[in-house]
């Protein structure tokens, strides 16, 4: 067996298999509950990965897509009746519905212009969720009361959620992989890297970064309905500015423009501060101290991009290692 | 690349070497869950006090052959850790009772683990309206808006107050402040000619009290808490409007009257605790409490000084079989409950029965009015 089938075979066996046991053998629900929780934000890292990693947009308002997708699910499993199977997507959708249409006015922006957009776009939609009171019941949250439901099947067990929550977690970041290591990736490099060169070579560089945006809050949607389905009550507060940041710091510790940066990002900020419990007080410093010194020491992460796209062209692409015989092809 | 590697690794074992705490056998266990750092830390941090406080009085007076210990996390009031936290006591076998958390966002998040394990919860701040509903596991020693508003509803009849103005906080205890109030004053006869909600940290009001005054109302009932308190009532002097303001609980802290000076003269509020109350309980909590402190506890700290009676009460009632089960029932049974906030009982939803105490602001000190 190839070594690339190796690395992904670990990585299947080690979501599927060694967390698992692991979770298993303490049975303990806390570790559930950290492991659900860094799941959700790895792929609020890994969505954000993209637009802000790949293509290169300072984004500040993740937090308030993930709670459009939150809101969607909620509202629509405790109000209609409609379950996770559906909700699910239907929660991703409207998030990338909601961001396609605040994208169009604002995707024409540059640099910090756009940063500060995305956060008076952040900003607003947590103040619908704060203010409309007559559908998102303000400040008072949404409970939601019916469990994990899929496809009829009712998941009520710490171990049948950690498995509905990673092989959706793993088949975004799949998608999210596929997308940042291809020539699409490389088009939004691109774009990072200089815009109007891009579009000079013929690249539509408004329509590439609304698709960006659009995905990586579909993404962003999607996790915001497992963490409704994963709580059972939502309010505003879990969406506010705060949250955007903490994405935010996870893909630049992890390292921008790298997707298992921004996984490895998430997973030292969900449990570095957890394992820090009995310290006390002073674990939020401790933890801002490492933040810093990662920032300072690994200013390209801890995983930087330039490494992550060795790593994910000679493991994880088969299509572009060179045939016998013949000549590799570069990016596919 | 090899440095990379090798801080990655440190990090890790960094990370990895937290210490594991070791606690004594045979005591009773209680987990508190509460917001020990980030925004809303000063508030945790005097639970944790008047927490200590009571706890320290229990252990020394001997009413139960093993001491009680008192677990707090530091749930920042955010609800991704409060959850955590939740399901970190529930894995604890020893644990047999929760306090906490302080908003009713964390709390109501909390609950739902606290439900599905059947934990008793006794938070003394969620306000939440639905917060006790969740299960019968859940109880709150804060008094609900609905007594606070019927009670300054009648105190405002009383006084041939007719029109009101409404004006809370957007939040979910803001909302049920105002419900609270509007129904049984409208019920009564009065009338509400403006309502208005503002978000928290809201620095200029001005044009609120505009809008206020130009629908001239008898007096303005406010949902806020002190530091928005303070603001509003500084601002209303320094427009010269003169119309009296009434309040709930959550104004009453001797902070609002050093941040807003003589703009709190005569403001009208009801509270269930007054530090200056001559009750032997009150006096002695109040003592204990300014040998850190240059000033008087306010409300918070003495809801979570009888909150942490009230529990360990009830462990006393359920001693030597605490199971989880006959804590929660224990807790259940709190019947006139004397603490520094006035006599405590539970109803059926786990919502407490308190005396409210009308108070005034008289030169620069709160009185009981009479």
């Amino acid at each position: 067996m190839s070594k690339s089938r190796l690395i992904k075979l670990g990585l299947i066996i080690l979501v599927f298999a060694l967390v698992p046991a692991i979770l298993v053998g303490f049975d303990k629900g806390y570790y559930y509950q950290i492991a659900t929780i860094a799941a959700i934000f790895m792929l609020l890292a890994a969505s954000l990965h993209l637009v802000t990693g790949v293509a290169g947009l300072l984004h500040l308002g993740h937090a308030a897509l993930y709670g459009v997708g939150a809101y969607v699910a909620a509202i629509l499993g405790a109000e209609y009746g409609i379950g996770f199977t559906i909700g699910v997507p239907l929660a991703g959708l409207s998030a990338a519905a909601i961001a396609f249409l605040v994208a169009l006015p604002t995707m024409r922006l540059m640099s910090i212009y756009f940063a500060v957009a995305t956060l008076g776009i952040g900003q607003m939609l947590f103040l619908i969720f704060q203010n409309w009171v007559g559908l998102t019941k303000g400040p008072n949250g949404v409970m939601l009361f019916s469990g994990l439901n899929l496809f009829g099947f009712e998941i009520d067990t710490d171990l049948g959620i950690y498995y509905v929550v990673a092989s959706i977690v793993a088949l975004s970041i799949l998608v999210l992989n596929r997308l940042s290591h291809s020539y699409y990736g490389n088009a939004l490099r691109s774009l990072r890297e200089d815009d109007q060169c891009a579009s000079a070579m013929g690249i539509n560089v408004t329509v590439m970064k609304i698709q960006a945006f659009v995905i990586s809050s579909f993404f962003a949607g999607i996790a915001g309905a497992l963490w409704a389905y994963t709580t059972g009550y939502i309010s505003p507060n879990d969406f506010q500015f705060s949250q955007s940041i903490l994405i935010l710091t996870m893909v630049v510790v992890g390292g921008l423009g790298s997707l298992p940066g921004a996984l490895i990002g998430a997973l030292l900020l969900i449990i570095l501060p957890e394992m820090l419990r009995s310290v006390g007080d002073i674990r939020n410093i401790i933890v801002g101290v490492m933040m810093f010194g990662a920032i300072l020491f690994l200013p390209k992460g801890l995983f930087g991009e330039v490494s992550a796209l060795n790593f994910a062209r000679r493991m994880l692409g088969q299509g572009w290692a060179a045939k016998k015989g013949e000549k590799g092809i570069g990016w596919k | 690349m090899k440095l990379t590697r090798r801080t990655a690794v440190l990090l890790t074992l960094a990370t990895s070497l937290t210490p594991i705490a070791a606690f004594a056998q045979d005591s009773v266990k209680i987990g508190y869950q509460l917001p020990l750092t980030g925004n809303t830390a000063q508030y945790g941090q005097g639970f944790h006090e008047a927490a200590e406080i009571a706890l320290t009085k229990f252990n020394a007076s001997g009413v139960l052959p093993v001491p009680v210990e008192i677990i707090y996390e530091d749930s920042r009031s955010d609800a991704k850790e409060g959850v955590t936290i939740a399901r970190k006591f529930v894995d604890d076998d020893d644990i047999v009772g929760v306090l906490g958390d302080f908003t009713s966002t964390v709390s109501m998040a909390a609950a739902q683990v606290y439900k599905k394990a059947g934990m008793v919860q006794l938070s003394q701040s969620a306000s939440h309206p639905d917060f006790a509903k969740i299960s019968k596991w859940q109880f709150r020693n804060i008094t609900t808006q609905d007594q606070e508003g019927a009670v300054n509803a009648a105190w405002m009849i009383e006084k041939g107050i007719k029109k009101v103005a409404v004006i809370a906080e957007q939040t979910d205890w803001g909302q049920s402040a105002a419900n609270g109030f509007v129904e049984p004053f409208e019920a009564a006869g009065g009338e509400v000619v403006y309502t208005e909600f503002f978000n928290r940290g809201l620095a200029d009001f001005r044009s609120i009290i505009t809008k206020i005054e130009e629908h001239e109302p008898d007096a303005i009932y406010t949902g806020f808490f002190y530091e928005d308190g303070a603001q509003f009532l500084k601002q209303v002097k320094q427009l010269g409007a003169d119309t009296p303001v009434y309040s709930t609980s959550a104004a009453y802290n001797d902070t609002l009257i050093e941040l807003a000076g003589d703009a709190t003269e005569g403001l009208f509020l009801t509270a269930t605790f007054l530090p200056s109350r001559q009750d032997e309980n009150v006096q002695s909590f109040v003592t204990e409490w300014k040998k850190t402190h240059d000033v008087a506890p306010g409300q918070f700290p003495a809801q979570a000084y009888d909150a942490v009676n009230i529990m360990l009460e009830a462990v006393v009632r359920a001693y030597p079989d605490i199971t989880r089960e006959s804590l929660r029932d224990a807790v259940a049974e709190t019947t006139d409950f004397p603490g520094v906030t006035g006599n405590t009982s539970f109803d059926d939803n786990g919502e407490p029965l308190k005396e409210l105490t009308k108070a005034t602001v008289s030169n620069g000190v709160f009185v009981e009015v009479q």
